[in-house]
């Protein structure tokens, strides 16, 4: 302890990313010591990715300089990173799902003839020494999301790296796995190498971290060790202002909030609704759920048991095996999506890049994509009126960019779902509201203001089924919790904290 | 005009549009060289190449008609790309419209028809054949999942062998054979449903298509940067998922986007044929189809650009043809400098999108 810092394994000196007029990360930096977990805070949009993209040689940096180890430090490409040292795992895994974990890690490795149990055991070697379970001969397309997460480590650890880079780990884990990964993370520094931990989620830094660094708007704004660092302090470097934890802030509205009101009837009722993919697997097995009118039903679940299936099928965009769907009295089992929309049924669907929007095109026709007809005179569109009316909308809904003919691709993620959210929610009429996943990949700040609306809705009237994998928000906003487990309803709860764990077991296939 | 096309900042549509200026100049000059390199003498065949693209008002007029047809199927082809729909069946879609028209013009109570309608008959004729036979191929997608490249394409080549069934047989379109003689074609058409001229002069084949071309080039300018038509086109070419969400009807838009660029084609056949063929024939496409799809690429979806585009090719083929004729250049050393453009265009816009890429 008292002996002179060792020099920092990476080092970062003013380093900065312009991308035409943005700048992206600017003047940071950065010691990371070997032998530590670094972690890397910040919001959405703060440049974290960046700064992992410039370190594993993806972007040149514009200004600054680097160095790793004795020598500086500048790869050409991502490749030419991981043969010197550096190897980084990204939040979208790049496995062959068809394939075996040993011949998914022998792609791009083995040479000449395949030796596949030399490196079964290689792997296995990798795995005790790190202290995880991974069954070299699974099929990776049937290992959980964790399980791919590890197998990922492992060609990361397979090439021997000095430093590891994890971007945002912890977005797609259920949160029983997160702990394991944070152990695997904390073996891996013990084993003299350094770990950058990209987040933003605070709660787990804490149980990891030996130093923490916070990214603001792509300028450094705090960096603390992690044995004196004050949470508070971070939070607020984080996100420049007062932030209550997203639990106290809800629960606060839970508190205010009136009761809501009792309509009759119901808002969305699935009825025996299933799902066959194409190979004949049941992916939705006889849902049937109820919502009603001011109600906030919220469906519980790790990702891949059926949710996505769902969302299709409440957007119009899938049609169900069998069973039937109702929005208010009008049945939209086969109708479609243009059906669902006129039936009051608002979506924002869990891929907003995918489904919920053209990122190509400008934030009011994204805003206005379900409407356009209400801008359309003679077959011509009214881009003034079009435009007018979304900057009034972006104004309502908090989404913050340049213009509302800016490209929607140039927004935050935050920005992108208010846009999405208020598209939805400015239906009329507005019967019942599906959110998927509404809040993943947001900050904190736009974690509250989703929330806030849909809470606004409900009060509104608006049936809610809220789907996520994040069960701490669930029992935050939701009224009562359905758990989905492999496409079959398990089991609901009131949600409370008190029934976090029966609501886990259920998620994890216990039967309560 | 000029409003409704220039979209992009000022800057950056200028460098658009001056490198693929300068891959043209570039592949021009070495067409010459090429010439020279061939042994023939280079102011004699660029005397040749200008009498021949603009020397006599027919010479002219063959050249802009020929244009009219290059700029009908670019059109139609830079309508269908909105919905990221590639039509490369121009050919046969002007294949069928020729067939479609000569029915219809050669069907006695259609050369009676009074107001006009014995020209317009035969060319709705023609453009309701081609939007059928893009249709299909949008029907084919949407349903069967079928890429529209090869459907297209292979339905080209069935349209092409339908015309050589029409004229073989008397049956259908050929002329009665009185003699052993009789050519495999279709009696010509009556002059009551030839297409009007548009100058007095008997000697230029100047014809109304070029009023129906720029009128339906500014139609299609105003539906692909105003209509919302043209905004949902473009939302199912970015994200067709994301479009049926938002209760586009997908499925519809794909089969009309390629049915209007069928019918685009349908219409450049009936253009063809009652402008200045005026009777059907094996072969009476010739290539047309395969060069709008040029023009329509080399465009970049611009409606200006599919207006010069197939102005430069227009003349360059009539060029190249008096160029063959009086300066014994061969007419494929034409194809050869058309080829280098259409590469070096091609080329020069990747370039064009790296640059405004780098600022990602």
């Amino acid at each position: 302890m008292d002996q002179p810092a060792p020099p920092p394994l990476l080092a970062l000196d003013g380093l900065g990313k312009r991308f035409g007029s943005l700048q992206a990360l600017e003047g940071v930096t950065l010691d990371v010591q070997a032998g530590t977990v670094h972690c890397l805070l910040g919001e959405n949009g703060a440049g974290k990715s960046t700064l992992c993209n410039l370190i594993f040689g993806v972007y040149a940096p514009s200004a600054g300089q680097m160095r790793f180890g004795e020598r500086p430090w500048l790869p050409p490409s991502p490749a030419e990173a991981l043969e010197r040292g550096i190897a980084m795992v990204h939040q979208h895994f790049s496995l062959v799902p068809r394939m075996t974990v040993v011949e998914n890690l022998m792609l791009g490795q083995a040479r000449g003839v395949l030796n596949r149990s030399a490196f079964a055991a290689r792997i296995s070697d990798i795995a005790d020494r790190f202290g995880f379970v991974l069954d070299p001969n699974a099929v990776v397309g049937e290992l959980s999301v964790g399980e791919r997460q590890r197998a990922e480590i492992v060609k990361c650890l397979m090439r021997d790296p000095k430093l590891l880079v994890l971007d945002e780990p912890t977005a797609v884990l259920p949160p029983g796995e997160i702990g394991a990964l944070l152990d695997i993370c904390r073996r891996v520094a013990d084993s003299g190498r350094a770990v950058i931990l990209v987040t933003h989620k605070l709660a787990e830094i804490a149980k990891v971290a030996d130093s923490v660094a916070v990214l603001r708007t792509g300028r450094l704004v705090a960096q603390a060790d992690m044995k004196t660092a004050d949470m508070g302090a971070l939070v607020h470097a984080m996100v420049g202002r007062e932030v209550k934890p997203l639990d106290v802030a809800l629960g606060d509205s839970n508190a205010t909030e009136a009761a809501p009101p009792d309509r009759p009837g119901f808002a969305l009722v699935c009825d025996g609704l299933s799902v066959q993919d194409r190979h004949g697997a049941t992916r939705l097995d006889n849902f049937t759920l109820e919502v009603r009118p001011g109600e906030i039903v919220g469906l519980a679940g790790v990702e891949g048991n059926g949710q996505s299936e769902l969302g299709m099928v409440l957007a119009g965009l899938l049609a169900p095996t069998e069973g039937r769907y109702f929005i208010g009295d009008t049945e939209l089992t086969h109708a479609g999506a243009a059906a669902v929309t006129a039936a009051g049924g608002g979506i924002v669907p869990e891929d907003r890049h995918a489904v919920a929007c053209v990122t190509a095109m400008s934030v009011a026709e994204n805003m206005y994509l379900n409407k356009l007809d209400r801008f359309t005179r003679f077959g011509l569109l009214q881009r003034r009126a079009l435009n007018e009316a979304a900057s009034a909308q972006m104004k309502e809904f908090d989404v913050r960019a340049a213009g509302p003919e800016v490209a929607f691709s140039g927004l935050s993620g935050g920005n992108q779902q208010k846009a999405v959210l208020g598209r939805e929610l400015t239906l009329d009429p507005l019967v019942a509201l599906v959110a998927a996943q509404p809040t993943r990949g947001l900050d904190v700040s736009a974690v509250e203001a989703v929330y806030r609306q849909i809470r606004a809705a409900a009060r509104r009237g608006v049936g809610v089924l809220l789907i996520s994998s994040e069960l701490d928000e669930l029992i935050a906003v939701a009224d009562r919790i359905a758990v989905l487990y492999r496409g079959r309803l398990v089991g609901e709860r009131p949600a409370e904290m008190g029934e976090r764990g029966a609501i886990g077991a259920l998620m994890s296939g216990q039967v309560a | 005009m000029t409003t409704l096309v220039m979209t992009m900042p000022d800057r950056r549509r200028l460098m658009a549009l001056s490198i693929p200026f300068a891959a043209v100049v570039g592949s021009m000059a070495v067409g010459l060289l090429l010439i020279a390199v061939s042994g023939k003498s280079v102011p004699d065949a660029i005397e040749a190449f200008l009498d021949g693209a603009f020397g006599t008002a027919f010479a002219f007029g063959a050249s802009i008609n020929r244009a009219v047809a290059l700029a009908l199927i670019g059109l139609g082809f830079i309508l269908a790309a909105r919905a990221n729909l590639t039509n490369v069946g121009g050919e046969g879609q002007i294949a069928v419209g020729g067939i479609a028209a000569t029915a219809l013009a050669l069907w006695a109570p259609v050369a009676g028809l009074p107001l006009g309608l014995a020209v317009i008959v035969p060319l709705l004729a023609g453009t309701l054949a081609g939007a059928v036979w893009g249709g299909i191929a949008g029907v084919m997608k949407v349903r069967f999942g079928t890429n529209e490249v090869i459907s297209t394409l292979l339905l080209g080549f069935v349209a092409l062998l339908m015309v050589y069934w029409c004229v073989q047989s008397t049956a259908l379109l050929r002329q009665p054979q009185t003699s052993s003689s009789t050519l495999p074609e279709s009696l010509p058409i009556p002059d009551a449903t030839k297409l009007p001229g548009l100058t007095g002069d008997p000697e230029s084949p100047l014809h109304i298509g070029l009023g129906i071309c720029l009128l339906l080039a500014l139609a299609t300018a105003i539906v692909l940067q105003r209509s919302t038509f043209g905004l949902r086109l473009r939302a199912i070419g970015l994200n067709e998922l994301a479009a049926r969400r938002a209760g586009m009807p997908g499925s519809i838009l794909l089969v009309v986007a390629l049915g209007i660029a069928g019918a685009f084609g349908g219409l450049t056949g009936a253009i063809m044929l009652q402008g200045e063929q005026f009777y059907l024939k094996a072969g009476f496409s010739s290539g047309y189809g395969f060069d709008g799809l040029v023009v329509g690429l080399l465009s970049r979806g611009s409606t200006l650009g599919v207006l010069a585009g197939a102005l430069f090719f227009g003349f360059l083929r009539s060029g190249g043809i008096s160029m063959e004729i009086m300066a014994g250049v061969p007419s494929a050393l034409t194809l050869v400098i058309q080829g280098l453009i259409v590469i070096a265009v091609a080329g020069s816009v990747i370039l064009v999108e790296k640059l405004e890429g780098g600022q990602r």
